[in-house]
């Protein structure tokens, strides 16, 4: 038969209504955040990228570079955040070339959102979109089907409701840069101790209009320490219950042993 | 004109070392020779008239329009190449039509005109084609009223719409003349065509600018207007087709629909017996053809 | 492909899942309303964004500017209501300066319902448009689910609209001053905040006069009595 064939399309679709869910890309538990402060804005994240019940990574890189002023801390689909950023971090470039003018959050976040709602939810992108533009500073979050947020602070990801919990109980206005740092980090802390798709350590990114810092590793909080055990075994822990020599000359006592002659070693030769 | 045989005609994209395009000047001289079309803005409406000269005995009277309905408020007449102007129509019509598809409600008839321009614009360009052997004149009433959206559910409530700003005037006649270059202006009066000196001297007269003049009155200007521009041309028989558009008020009731036949019979004789009279004053004056 | 999995699926492959909202989307559970009075319109809102059972925003600003005196007021899918306004607010902008003047509320009316409607199988977006001309004055259009449009001399929406049908038929009147128009939207919203779970956080509106655009915000803190900024 010419043409497309959707039968699969139907067995999936009923395959899926008998509670058969199809295959699901890998998703990064994470917690990320962000809050702006007099003079800047921070973002944070924890460092744990997950596979299923898998840490994959223990120290992977949320914080995601857009333009010097402007860094984005991902969640969701792990691939889909940092192609994401990156193609978005190319456009901005390219048109912050073609204008003349440095780039601008608003423009970013509009770019990232109409990317993402070309896609309807499938690139799974989960975005805080944070900087410092010659319009102020700015601080976003962008959901993988489109919409956008603008707060004075903001939490995603899997962790979200144990860092926002720390952000609705201590935050207040006109932080200063280390009380942001701070607070961040003690959100990101949260997200790591009680959310499983969470953990490892801390990373931190500072922008202000001057300069962007990115602490890589800010806190470790969950340094490895030398191992109690060691499994190298003293000699002699295998205990000897027998021992037995043989000689050489007694080895005809176990095996048959054939003499060779000279003859028969001898090649033949036509003449 | 003295550029015959130096090459700076043989295109749209040259330019004459002095900075004119021959194309579009040719273009106007192809005007030049067509029926002359008027048009007249009034107080209450527009009234658009075209002299159609007859080519051939065989044609039938009334058969042969030369005035095209754009949209239920707009109208159009045109003088020079009539296949060229029947395509400016077409065109007039789609962007009539992509103006209420974006924004559900009539083009304005000066937006028409600027788009009108633009399309004719871009036939002054390039070397693949040629302007347009036409200048048209395009009238229109943009409604008084207000219109509900096209799509709407019901006619919506009875009250509402407060904060008003009382004592505007909101839409009205408009009248544009667009010419071969593209060019367009807004007037009260316009001719183009053979007999347009004329025709622009008789406009002059009528002081539209004053907006005395209302539309029925103007109806009977115009065929007198067309009557006296043929008058250079008496050999050859002619046509008059006249349309208007009023507001929602008037005869028309805001649409562009031909001049009822009664009032265009009543119009003629009035024209003619005009003529007549003016023929009996003098008839020294030989105008001379000038060119523009 | 992604399918829900309360979705039943007859063996046709036909009936598939009705669900409005695609997994994980953000929504705007909501009380929104528009009203005329006197001198214009006044919009006002709920600011409870959720995911599921978590308010992702709960200072959330529904009331969006797509010209200067034409708002709308947005209910359903964040993302999805965010891009139509985004679009429209670009074709008015395209509109004004085109033709120097500035857009009718119905032309943004029925520029919105042009997407709604062309779109209705993918979009869950229930909006309502405000504004105020000098030519029409104060107009309110509603557009609901399927892509239709209403004029109405005021329109609520949103999940906590169905708390206040009773409430704003006994309390709206034609041609309030200005002060009880927006006591009127107030006590409404409270009503819908009070009953829908919902709608919640502050109530912000917009007043849309000859004046331009003048913005509202009540806090819960105080009852909704004080207006901030």
């Amino acid at each position: 038969m010419p043409g497309f064939d959707f039968s699969n399309y139907n067995r999936n679709a009923a395959l899926c209504a008998r509670g058969m869910s199809l295959p699901k890309a890998t998703s990064t538990g994470t917690t990320i955040v962000g809050c702006i402060f007099d003079g800047g804005v921070v973002i944070a994240a924890d460092t744990r990228a997950t596979s299923g019940p898998i840490v994959a990574d223990k120290n992977c890189e949320k914080l995601h570079y857009i333009s010097p002023n402007i860094w984005c801390a991902g969640a969701g689909t792990a691939a889909d955040t940092e192609f994401t950023t990156a193609l978005i971090s190319s456009q901005l470039e390219l048109h912050s070339l073609s204008t003349g003018r440095k780039p601008r959050v608003v423009t970013c976040m509009t770019m990232l959102k109409q990317h993402l709602f070309r896609y309807q939810g499938h690139i799974g992108a989960y975005l805080v979109v944070a900087g410092v533009d010659p319009t102020g500073t700015h601080l976003f979050t962008v959901h993988a089907h489109g919409s956008t947020d603008k707060l004075p602070y903001v939490t995603m990801g899997s962790g979200s409701l144990a860092a926002m919990s720390v952000f609705e109980s201590s935050w207040k206005s006109n932080l200063t840069q280390e009380e942001a740092i701070d607070l961040c980090s003690k959100a990101i802390l949260a997200g790591i101790f009680n959310d499983l798709g969470s953990g490892s350590n801390v990373d931190v990114a500072i922008i202000t209009p001057e300069k962007t810092t990115l602490k890589r590793n800010h806190i470790t909080p969950n340094q490895r320490v030398p191992k109690l055990g060691n499994y190298v075994f003293r000699r002699g822990t295998t205990a000897v219950l027998n021992e037995k020599v043989i000689r050489k000359e007694e080895l005809g006592n176990f095996v048959s042993i054939h003499e060779m002659t000279e003859e028969a070693d001898k090649m033949e030769v036509d003449t | 004109m003295t550029s015959i045989g130096t090459g700076y005609d043989l295109a749209n994209s040259i330019y004459s070392p002095d900075g004119r395009n021959f194309q579009v000047e040719y273009a106007v001289k192809a005007v030049e020779n067509g029926g002359t079309s008027i048009g007249i803005r009034c107080k209450d409406g527009v009234v658009l008239a075209v002299e159609k000269v007859i080519a051939s005995k065989l044609l039938k009277p009334n058969a042969n329009k030369r005035i095209a309905t754009v949209d239920r408020h707009l109208g159009i007449v045109y003088s020079g190449m009539i296949p060229d102007g029947r395509h400016l129509v077409d065109r007039a019509r789609d962007e009539a039509r992509n103006h209420r598809d974006t924004f559900k409600s009539p083009i304005p008839t000066r937006d028409l005109a600027n788009r009108m321009g633009g399309y004719m614009q871009a036939y002054t360009l390039y070397q693949s084609v040629r302007p347009f052997g036409v200048t048209a004149i395009l009238g229109g009433f943009d409604s008084d009223l207000e219109q509900p959206v096209d799509g709407e559910v019901g006619s919506g409530p009875s009250c509402g719409g407060g904060g008003k700003v009382e004592g505007q005037k909101h839409g009205g006649p408009w009248l544009a003349m667009i010419e071969p270059s593209g060019t367009y202006w807004g007037y009260y009066g316009a001719a183009t065509g053979k007999g347009r000196q004329a025709a622009k001297a008789e406009l002059e007269k009528l002081n539209l600018a004053a907006g005395e003049i209302t539309i029925k009155e103007a109806v009977k200007e115009a065929a007198r207007i067309i009557y006296i521009a043929h008058d250079d041309n008496k050999d050859k028989d002619f046509e008059l087709e006249m349309s208007w558009i009023s507001g929602s008020d008037g005869p028309t009731k805001g649409k562009h629909v031909e001049v009822p036949s009664d009032l265009l019979a009543e119009a003629e004789g009035l024209a003619r017996k005009a003529i007549e009279k003016d023929l009996e004053g003098d008839d020294e004056e030989e105008k001379d053809k000038m060119e523009e | 492909m992604e399918f829900g999995k309360s979705g039943f699926l007859n063996e046709d492959g036909i009936h598939v899942d009705m669900d409005r909202l695609k997994n994980g989307e953000v929504n705007l559970g909501t009380s929104i309303m528009a009203i005329t009075f006197k001198d214009g319109v006044i919009l006002g809102a709920d600011s409870r964004t959720t995911t599921g059972a978590y308010i992702a925003n709960r200072v959330t600003d529904k009331l969006t500017r797509v010209h200067d005196t034409i708002w709308c007021c947005r209910s359903g899918s964040a993302a999805d209501t965010q891009a139509v306004a985004d679009i429209v607010q670009y074709q008015l902008g395209l509109f004004s300066m085109q033709s120097g003047k500035p857009p009718t509320t119905q032309t943004a009316a029925s520029i919105f319902q042009e997407i709604c409607y062309a779109n209705k199988d993918r979009l869950s977006a229930g909006l309502i448009i405000a504004g105020w001309d000098e030519r029409h004055g104060g107009q309110v259009y509603s557009i609901p689910l399927g892509g239709s449009l209403h004029k109405q001399p005021y329109a609520i929406g949103g999940s906590g609209s169905t708390y206040i049908y009773g409430f704003c038929d006994a309390n709206w009147r034609e041609g309030m001053e200005e002060a009880d128009a927006v006591g009127f939207v107030k006590e409404a919203l409270k009503e819908a905040i009070k009953w829908d779970g919902s709608s919640g956080g502050v109530i912000r509106m917009v007043v849309l006069t000859a004046k331009g655009a003048d913005r509202h915000l009540y806090l819960p803190d105080t009852d909704y009595t004080v207006r901030h900024n």
